[in-house]
């Protein structure tokens, strides 16, 4: 299993260390349920240096990397950061990602670790102009409320000028760090990235500030799911396409894409399934692989499935036929059949990511 | 290391003699495993089982968990606090995490249940 630079650190403070797509990661610290209270109402770090970056210079590299993804380049300004996702010729989600506009002639481009040899594959083959950096790059996410306060005290000067969904270069200490305004927890946060030396001095001083706690991938998977980001390779993968999984706002049809035409040809046809989001009404959970039931007739598949500590009920999302998509439709899932509901997201509706600084 | 108060079983339950009846929990090798414990759902009373049928279910935020009577019985009382609370299994598995109370119709099974140092040994196995 590959190590990320605060491994040690991990282990000496009872991270309970699991083997995340090949990454011995810890899955928790205090405990899932805790840690993520925390991050809704303090602030968490969470080492996400598993993912994957890369770096794309100058014009032609810019425009052939523009052409693999769904999203078009030039609505992303400088300092914005868009969302999208690579596909297939035939449209499955190769991986989703977002990309960052440092430059009028730099991006930076971040992705899961899952599918990274594949992504590294396509994107870096043919383009010299695009880096693969993500071994020599840590990711430290601290995401809460008082997240901004937290980068403050551990010394991260330019959060003010910092928008949501907006990054920057900051100087820490000298070194430079790449500053996004992004996350995946739905709270107001920062996600850093910066060279793997630096990662240790980073985070304890993070840690030092008393209300700041580290959180693992367990509470980072219920976050996310209580504001209903989908996971790479959990809720979508090249078995699915960006109509099936949720994406409709990301898909830029005026730009050129690998897997367009595919893609066009499912939108007009129309028959493809959707993923929904669905909640329970009481603290039983659906799970990840559980049958959807009509009735008794299978009609998809639970992709995501947990229990919700901020609302209070499971939650999760599953792919069904669009004639089954409407919140309020009433379904069944799982071995003992258990009710749910097809509702909408967020699932919790107070983050405080957008929070006007 | 576990309650030398109690008997345990293969699927880590631990159940306790008190005044005529039996006490029904999870250990807390079971608790730890399962992580923060997000859901339980108990019989009712009166409901009636033999050894080994599935009683109770339990859920955390990673897996859920089936619970089999330890020994042939009714249940006498059961544990509501845990509808509302059921992180009390994590805090307090062999107190305040109880899950119910029940008769015996056949006491002779208690014997083939292991007892402290036996089930010590087996979850040492476990965790290899």
């Amino acid at each position: 299993m590959h190590k990320t630079a605060l491994f040690d650190i991990h282990e000496s403070i009872g991270g309970k260390i699991v083997d995340f797509n090949g990454w011995a990661l810890p899955i928790q610290f205090a405990g899932i349920i805790k840690e993520h209270s925390q991050t809704r109402a303090n602030a968490s770090l969470f080492d996400c240096s598993h993912m994957g970056e890369y770096t794309v210079k100058g014009i032609d590299a810019i425009e052939a990397f523009s052409k693999e993804i769904i999203s078009d380049l030039s609505k992303i300004p400088v300092g914005r950061c868009r969302y999208g996702a690579l596909l297939t010729e035939s449209a499955g989600i190769i991986d989703d990602l977002i990309t960052f506009r440092m430059a009028k002639d730099e991006l930076y481009v971040v992705t899961n670790a899952g599918p990274l040899d594949i992504v590294t594959e396509r994107l870096c083959a043919n383009n010299p102009g695009m880096s693969n950096v993500s071994f020599e790059t840590a990711k430290i996410d601290i995401q809460g409320p008082k997240a901004r306060e937290s980068a403050l005290k551990a010394g991260f000067k330019d959060t003010e000028a910092l928008k949501y969904f907006n990054a920057l270069w900051t100087e820490w200490e000298g070194q430079r760090i790449l500053m996004a305004r992004t996350g995946y927890t739905g709270e107001l946060g920062y996600e850093l990235f910066m060279p793997n030396d630096l990662a240790k001095k980073v985070w304890s001083r993070f840690q030092e500030i008393d209300y700041v706690e580290p959180a693992g991938l367990g509470a980072r998977d219920t976050l996310r799911t209580e504001v209903g980001y989908g996971l790479s390779g959990q809720d979508f993968n090249k078995d699915y396409t960006p109509l099936e999984s949720n994406m409709q706002p990301f898909i830029d049809w005026d730009t050129d894409f690998v897997g367009k035409d595919a893609l066009v040809a499912q939108r007009d046809s129309n028959t493809h399934d959707v993923l929904v989001p669905i909640q329970t009404s009481s603290r039983k959970s659906p799970r990840h692989g559980f049958d959807v039931f009509d009735g008794e007739q299978i009609v998809g598949q639970v992709t995501t499935g947990t229990f919700g500590p901020s609302v209070g009920f499971g939650i999760g999302f599953a792919r069904v036929p669009q004639s089954l998509s409407s919140p309020g439709t009433e379904l069944t899932v799982g071995p003992k059949k258990i009710d749910v509901e097809v509702s909408t997201i967020p699932f919790y509706a107070d983050g405080t990511c957008r929070m006007k600084l | 290391m576990f309650p030398t108060d109690a008997k345990y079983t293969k699927d880590h339950e631990w159940i306790r003699e008190e005044d005529g009846s039996y006490i029904v929990g999870i250990t807390s090798f079971a608790a730890e495993q399962l992580g923060d414990i997000t859901y339980v759902e108990v019989p009712e009373v009166g409901d009636e089982f033999s050894i080994t049928n599935e009683v109770a279910t339990v859920e955390s935020v990673k897996a859920a968990s089936d619970i089999y009577a330890p020994i042939s019985g009714s249940i006498i009382e059961v544990n509501y606090a845990l509808e509302d609370q059921p992180e009390l299994v994590n805090e307090n598995p062999f107190t305040g995490g109880w899950f119910f109370k029940m008769s015996a119709s056949n006491v002779e099974e208690l014997s083939a249940l292991m007892d402290a140092n036996s089930y010590e040994s087996y979850v040492q196995e476990q965790d290899h």
